[in-house]
């Protein structure tokens, strides 16, 4: 694998596939000249610095809409799309929308969960006291 | 993307409305807890810092952008609680600032001496309209592949500047010439640096655009 500039920024947003993560990290942990590299786009980036697919990956730019995945794990896009989105969550690796998907599919039992039912509940409780005064 | 109706609950919790915050943190906290747990194994701690990052959200709803995703905005902050709570374990993924006996911080050996006060100056005033207009250029010509069912050239440029893999290993994941990405790469370029210009911004503001174009 060929770590560029580009490939280091993938890995500091954590938008590389598993695979290319495990490369990545051994690469780092050898390698002085690509710590350095690390390290100076971490800097650079604490500067206010930012790239093309830093923005990219935090935007979520080519993500499909919530609607979109929910169609999608229900088989009801046309092929083409179908095989985009295959490839947006497995080649791309995009967590966020893995995570999505994997709500999409378990929403019924989080929502019935007690123990997160009680959470969510003092939570709601215990932050309503943060929210901005009613004019 | 931003709907209206998200718009509009964010709205709703400007002003203070307690429906309207349980709507939100309804809505995301699923898909934040399961992106929690593609990293860290504890269930409770993941849902510790989903809502924390609830509540740093609400710190800011003040501020929030209404131009950006809410959804975006979480996954954000969640990211950064995340690489906090790992770099807290010792699995941090990135070099530390290294210290000295007395543990205080050193300079990074690693930082690049060429890095002047233009840097800085550039980042401070210009970074968000910067950002804005990437923002919108990539926006139009990811939608314009998409409209034009033109996936092969989105699945080259998100390869490319998404994961940062070069023309060859893209080519060789989707099974097509180096030519090819190339071609793909250098009309996202060229899409870029001209709507750029529309927006009257100098495309000289990311040089990385003719660099990425070389290679």
């Amino acid at each position: 694998m060929n770590i560029t500039k580009a490939t280091l920024d993938a890995f500091i947003d954590d938008h590389l596939n598993e695979q290319e993560t495990i490369k990545v990290e051994k690469a780092v942990r050898e390698s002085p000249e690509l710590q350095a590299q690390l390290s100076n786009i971490i800097v650079s980036r604490d500067m206010g610095d930012h790239s093309i697919g830093a923005i990219w990956r935090r935007e979520h730019l080519s993500c499909p809409s919530r609607e979109e995945l929910s169609s999608f794990k229900d088989d009801a896009l046309e092929s083409q799309r179908i095989d985009y989105i295959k490839f947006h969550l497995e080649t791309v690796g995009c967590k966020a929308c893995k995570a999505n998907l994997s709500d999409l599919n378990s929403s019924k039992d989080s929502l019935t969960n007690p123990d997160t039912r009680e959470k969510r509940r003092q939570f709601l409780e215990n932050s309503k006291i943060l929210l901005p005064k009613k004019q | 993307m931003v709907s209206l109706d998200e718009n509009m609950l964010v709205k709703k919790i400007q002003e203070g409305d307690q429906l309207a915050w349980r709507d939100l943190v309804l809505r995301y906290e699923g898909r934040l807890t399961n992106y929690a747990q593609g990293k860290i194994k504890d269930h409770a701690s993941c849902q510790d810092l989903v809502q924390e990052s609830f509540l740093g959200f609400l710190a800011k709803i003040n501020n929030f952008d209404a131009s950006r995703s809410v959804q975006s905005y979480l996954f954000g902050i969640l990211s950064n609680k995340i690489t906090d709570l790992l770099r807290s374990y010792g699995r941090l993924r990135t070099v530390e600032t290294p210290v000295d006996s007395s543990g205080n911080q050193k300079s990074s050996p690693f930082i690049d001496p060429a890095m002047g006060a233009s840097t800085w100056y550039r980042g401070d005033e210009k970074k968000k309209l910067e950002n804005d207009a990437l923002i919108k250029c990539l926006g139009l010509l990811i939608n314009q592949f998409v409209q034009r069912k033109d996936y092969l050239k989105l699945k080259s440029i998100e390869l490319i500047f998404v994961n940062g893999l070069s023309n060859l290993e893209a080519a060789n994941i989707l099974g097509i010439d180096n030519k090819t990405v190339a071609s793909h790469r250098h009309y996202a370029n060229n899409f870029i640096i001209d709507n750029l210009k529309r927006m009257n911004l100098s495309p000289d503001i990311f040089p990385h655009l003719s660099e990425q174009d070389q290679d």
